[in-house]
């Protein structure tokens, strides 16, 4: 149902303002490249203008002779090239062009830079793959010497459901067809940035960091310093976005940073320009999809292949849970009973590809939506009727086998169809080309829906802790290993531990994440963090309750021996007698006598959820807690003579579960759309060779202020319990069927399917993409 | 890193003088760039632009604003300071009446913060073919004010522009000022750009023209400049000669831009953009024509 006013709840269901909001737009927020220390040096790397070489020689004298240059290390100097993930720390053997040879520490930035410059390199040029298709050529020279035909095995997914070729049988319709969706660049403000120290009090090396995910990155750190955990510490400062790119990237950093504050045991801030961001930080995958659908003449979908490969770049440790959710999701939210599957990953001599919001879902539903409306064509049958009529229901089987609950997907539909006078604008465009077929302006309306697993499921354990504790004045202190990445966790959690704990938001912070304060609670990814993350949130607030509601009793605050836990509650800070609300005591009364006494004021809280199991062979079995439904409907003008796609309105219907704060939740969905709309019509890193074309925002094009279309959004609720209080995830839903709806938009005003993403001036106008080839 | 002399200029003879400091046959000769708002000049600066390889000197002229920043509106034409920036030009009510399309033109460079420092001087000299000021400054007639040493000297705008990247300019000369004829009252203009967005956009093509269409729907004049697609910008007679003494109508018009890419054709041949370049083009200046024949008088 859409969204409405709830009584049943304090503090969640509420438009809380962001506990960061202030800091953050009033400038006063501190990043860590702001961090200056005492004698802190900087740091900088080499690397080749090739995606594919071995070095023969390397020569730093006279990069070591300078004054102020306090350490210059190469990959032959270094301890260990391999990082614990695969990715290079430094290599002799570069792989793509993000690839350092080697490294330097100086006291200033320019005197990096000039460090740089004098290192001397020999190196050969060796054979490269860059597409999927040359990775895949017959006796193409192989990117690891340890995968064949390059094919990243590990990454290697299926789906058997039924019998594919019975159900071809029963299909009236078959149609084939390929999509191909292109590289994008995360596109944060804030550039990836580490301060590392060794701490000599400790003799811990300390790492502050643009991390998104500060276990993940203190990895780094304890494996090129081989050294135990406890020797690290990882600090996340705050972050200017992340989006699944501050990864492998920043944690290679805090590697490298670390390893050369250690070597001269002095700080060292290491901050990337934005072309280093470019060419270092991971990039969404590209994917090539192929599709066989069949369907009967009365519209049942009754078979579907499909094969979907990505090109995973030079090195991976994502690219196998990319395309386990990717197969996973690999026939979108509909219920087909003969499928069959395959995805896999290709090694390339590309930059690594990796997390990048929506993970695979953006590139799959680009060709699944699409597929989709070409099917109705093919079938002539209206394209609403056709989605309706497959999609998940209440008592579905998805693609998995697993049944599904509570799907509210058709309500969507219905709600947002009608809402945007689809039906008429499909048919009242649709006149209009016909009357006038020179015009040089013509609109277009298109529909995409979406649906995504909630959380990690299958992919690792959706594991968290929280620590909540109340301090002498009834203030509240809560901590987890989740991280604030501008999500708005610390607020979304703030409001769950108050409300479960009975406390106002007010009184709760959340304490930011430090590997030293709280257990490794796994990654900030997979719109994970309300939905699974904040689990032990509300879990550890209520056992802190139960608490609090004893310590009331022990201590006789109410001075009436003859209460019980049961006759008393605390809500909003206060403690009363259910029976005689009058009387209120306040929560910092009782945390006072409390801590004087000697009574308990915190706890900890772990949730694990039941695991899922999936057979390898068949991908059959539960994959995920549950999923989110959404429908996104696109309105565009597009420029017939120079096919320039202006996207005018954009409708987002999403299933929310339960919205835990409104206000934020619709700011993601604002932020998904520019996304999803920039990856849509204009973002394209656009490698060549190995080399990218791309790789600052004068060239690479994000959209502007200008650019924005109209968003309207509608939340929906549902009866769903898996999530936190009902609550499912909306990070990545925001943003993943927005490119899709963009080119079935497209497709109905100019004619023609843009097939290979983005709907760009020349796919728009010509049908295929146009590239100056080689480096400029 | 790119390293540099920075001279300050703080009258205008300092700019000739430091030009000199370093020409070819002085005792320091290298490439000397004039920094004026920098927009450019900085970023090419940051790529270690190869152009900029021997990069020797940059000369800050960006306080010389008493002397270079002005419009000044005379008889036949207007007379436009090297210094004035794009939103002086997009904002000034004398464009906007005599030179309309510029006015548009100017408001499409970049973003606030870069129409707020870039100036026509640097623009024009910074000689990019894709560069929107470029193609009006074409259509009305744009004399380039010169100033060297000793003397000054006068180039039309076309044969100031050498190509990418190079423009006329001596040694110890640079530019001072831009003479634009007026628009005539019975013309109405129009400039249209393509970029792959609507703000922040290097124009992949644009289009200035100017048409005066006499009550009968006669075309009595026009005029068409397109840019991004030649070496050297300049008009297409061709395409104008075929609309002389023609009825206003969306066919002609449309004859006209494929005489516009058939221009384009043989000019610079077929390259990697063309197939895009070449139905684009002819569509744009289709357009154009038709929004400045469509437009009320002025």
């Amino acid at each position: 149902m859409l969204l409405k006013e709830r009584e049943d709840f304090r503090v969640i269901h509420q438009s809380k303002p962001r506990i960061d909001g202030i800091a953050k737009v009033t400038g006063k927020a501190r990043y860590a490249a702001d961090i200056c220390m005492q004698d802190m040096l900087y740091a900088g790397t080499l690397k080749l203008p090739c995606p594919a070489a071995r070095v023969t020689h390397i020569d730093t004298a006279k990069a070591e002779a300078i004054e102020g240059v306090e350490a210059v290390i190469t990959y032959k100097t270094i301890p260990k090239t391999v990082s614990w993930a695969s990715y290079r720390y430094l290599t002799g053997h570069v792989r793509y062009e993000g690839d350092c040879v080697a490294m330097v520490a100086a006291s200033t930035q320019k005197l990096v830079d000039q460090a740089l410059a004098c290192i001397e390199v020999e190196y050969k040029e060796i054979p490269r793959v860059c597409t999927i298709e040359e990775a895949l050529a017959d006796g193409a020279p192989l990117v690891h010497e340890s995968y064949r035909n390059n094919i990243f095995t590990e990454s290697m997914f299926h789906i058997r459901k039924g019998n594919i070729t019975k159900g071809f049988e029963l299909a009236d319709v078959v149609i084939e067809r390929e999509y191909r969706t292109q590289m994008v660049e995360h596109s944060y403000i804030e550039p990836e940035a580490v301060v590392a120290y060794m701490n000599k009090s400790d003799g811990v090396m300390t790492v502050h960091a643009s991390a998104q995910n500060p276990f993940f990155t203190r990895r780094y750190i304890a494996d090129i310093l081989n050294v135990p955990l406890h020797k690290t510490r990882l600090i996340q400062e705050v972050l200017g976005g992340s989006f699944g790119g501050k990864e492998e990237g920043v944690g290679i950093m805090a590697g490298r940073a670390a390893y050369l504050a250690s070597v001269t045991q002095k700080p060292v801030k290491y901050v990337f320009t934005r072309e280093e961001s470019f060419l270092e930080s991971s990039k969404r995958h590209p994917f090539r999809l192929r599709y066989t659908v069949g369907a009967t003449k009365d519209g049942k979908i009754v078979a579907f292949r499909g094969e979907q490969v990505d090109n995973s770049g030079a090195y991976n440790n994502q690219t196998q849970f990319m395309n386990w959710r990717a197969s996973v999701h690999s026939t979108g939210p509909y219920e087909i009973d003969h499928i069959t599957t395959d995805t896999f990953g290709v090694f390339t001599n590309n930059v690594h590809s990796g997390a990048m919001r929506g993970y695979s879902s953006p590139s799959l539903i680009f060709g699944q939506e699409q597929l989709i409306d070409e099917l109705a064509e093919a079938l002539g049958i209206d394209e609403i009727e056709l989605r309706k009529k497959n999609c998940l229901q209440s008592g579905s089987l998805t693609a998995t086998g697993v049944r599904v609950e509570e799907v509210i997907l058709s309500e969507i539909i219905d709600f947002t169809v009608a809402n945007t006078d689809y039906k008429k604008k499909r048919a009242l465009y649709k006149t209009l080309h016909q009357q006038q077929p020179n015009s040089a302006k013509r609109k277009g309306i298109g529909l995409a829906l979406c649906y995504r697993g909630c959380g990690l499921g299958a992919e690792s354990p959706d594991a968290s802790g929280c620590m909540i504790t109340v301090q002498e004045d009834g203030s509240v202190l809560m901590n987890s290993g989740l991280a604030e990445n501008g999500q708005g966790l610390k607020t979304a959690y703030a409001q769950i531990a108050a409300e479960s704990l009975g406390v106002t938001y007010e009184s709760v912070r959340f304490y930011g994440t430090d590997t030293h304060s709280i257990p490794d609670c796994g990654m900030t990814v997979a719109s994970r963090g309300t939905v699974m993350g904040a689990q032990p949130v509300q879990r550890a607030g209520k056992q802190l309750k139960a608490m609090l509601l004893e310590h009331a009793i022990t201590l006789n605050v109410f001075k009436n021996p003859h209460l019980g836990v049961k006759d008393i509650d605390l809500i909003d800070s206060y403690l009363f007698i259910k029976a005689d609300p009058s009387e209120k005591i306040a929560l910092a009364t009782l945390a006072n006598s409390a801590l004087w006494s000697g009574l308990q004021l915190a706890t900890f809280a772990w949730f694990c959820p039941e695991p899922y199991e999936q057979d390898h062979n068949t991908g059959q079995g539960k994959a995920f807690p549950t999923f989110s439904y959404g429908c996104v409907v696109a309105e565009v003008e597009v420029d017939m003579r120079t096919g320039f796609v202006d996207v005018q309105k954009v409708t987002a219907s999403h299933d929310v579960g339960t919205a835990i704060n409104p206000a934020l939740i619709k700011g993601q969905i604002y932020g998904g759309v520019v996304m999803g709309l920039g990856y849509g019509v204009m973002e394209n890193t656009d490698p060549h060779n190995g080399r990218m074309n791309n790789k600052n925002f004068n060239e690479y094009a994000i959209p502007t202020a200008l650019d924005m279309p109209e968003i309207e959004i509608h939340l929906f609720e549902s009866n769903d319990k898996a999530g936190t209080y009902g609550a499912k995830s909306v990070g990545e839903p925001a943003t993943e069927a927005v490119g899709a709806a963009i080119a079935n938009a497209v497709y109905h005003a100019t004619g023609k399917r843009v097939r290979e993403n983005p709907c760009d001036l020349e796919s728009v106008l010509l049908g295929k993409k146009l590239s100056k080839g080689g480096k400029k | 890193m790119i390293e540099y002399k920075y001279y300050r200029a703080t009258k205008l003879a300092d700019i000739s003088e430091k030009l000199l400091l370093h020409s070819e046959g002085s005792e320091q000769p290298g490439l000397v760039k004039i920094l004026a708002g920098g927009t450019d000049l900085l970023v090419q600066i940051f790529e270690k632009d190869r152009a900029l390889q021997n990069l020797t000197a940059v000369i800050d002229i960006s306080s010389l604003t008493h002397a270079l920043r002005y419009i000044r509106e005379e008889q036949d034409h207007i007379r436009i300071g090297a210094l004035a920036t794009h939103t002086d030009i997009g904002e000034s009510p004398i464009i906007a009446k005599h030179i309309p399309f510029l006015q548009d033109a100017c408001n499409t460079v970049g973003s606030p913060q870069i129409r707020n420092k870039g100036t026509l001087g640097g623009c024009i000299c910074n000689a990019s073919p894709a560069a929107d000021p470029l193609p009006p400054l074409v259509v009305a007639g744009t004399v380039v004010v010169i100033q060297g040493p000793r003397k000054t000297r006068k180039l039309s705008i076309e044969e100031f522009y050498l190509g990418k990247g190079a423009v006329s300019l001596e040694a110890g000369e640079f530019v001072k000022e831009f003479i634009v004829q007026k628009i005539p009252q019975t013309m109405n203009t129009a400039f249209i750009k393509v970029g792959r967005r609507k703000a922040l956009a290097i124009a992949r093509l644009n289009v200035a023209v100017a048409v005066q269409v006499h009550a009968s729907g006669i075309i009595e004049d026009v005029r068409i400049a397109p840019g991004c697609i030649f070496i050297k910008p300049h008009r297409v007679t061709s395409a104008e000669d075929a609309l002389f003494g023609k009825k206003a109508h969306r066919r002609v018009c449309a004859q006209a831009g494929i005489l516009v890419g058939k221009a384009m054709i043989e000019e610079t041949g077929v390259r990697w953009s063309t197939e895009y370049k070449l139905p684009a083009i002819e569509g744009i200046v289709e357009e154009a024509l038709l929004r400045a024949m469509s437009k009320e008088d002025r």
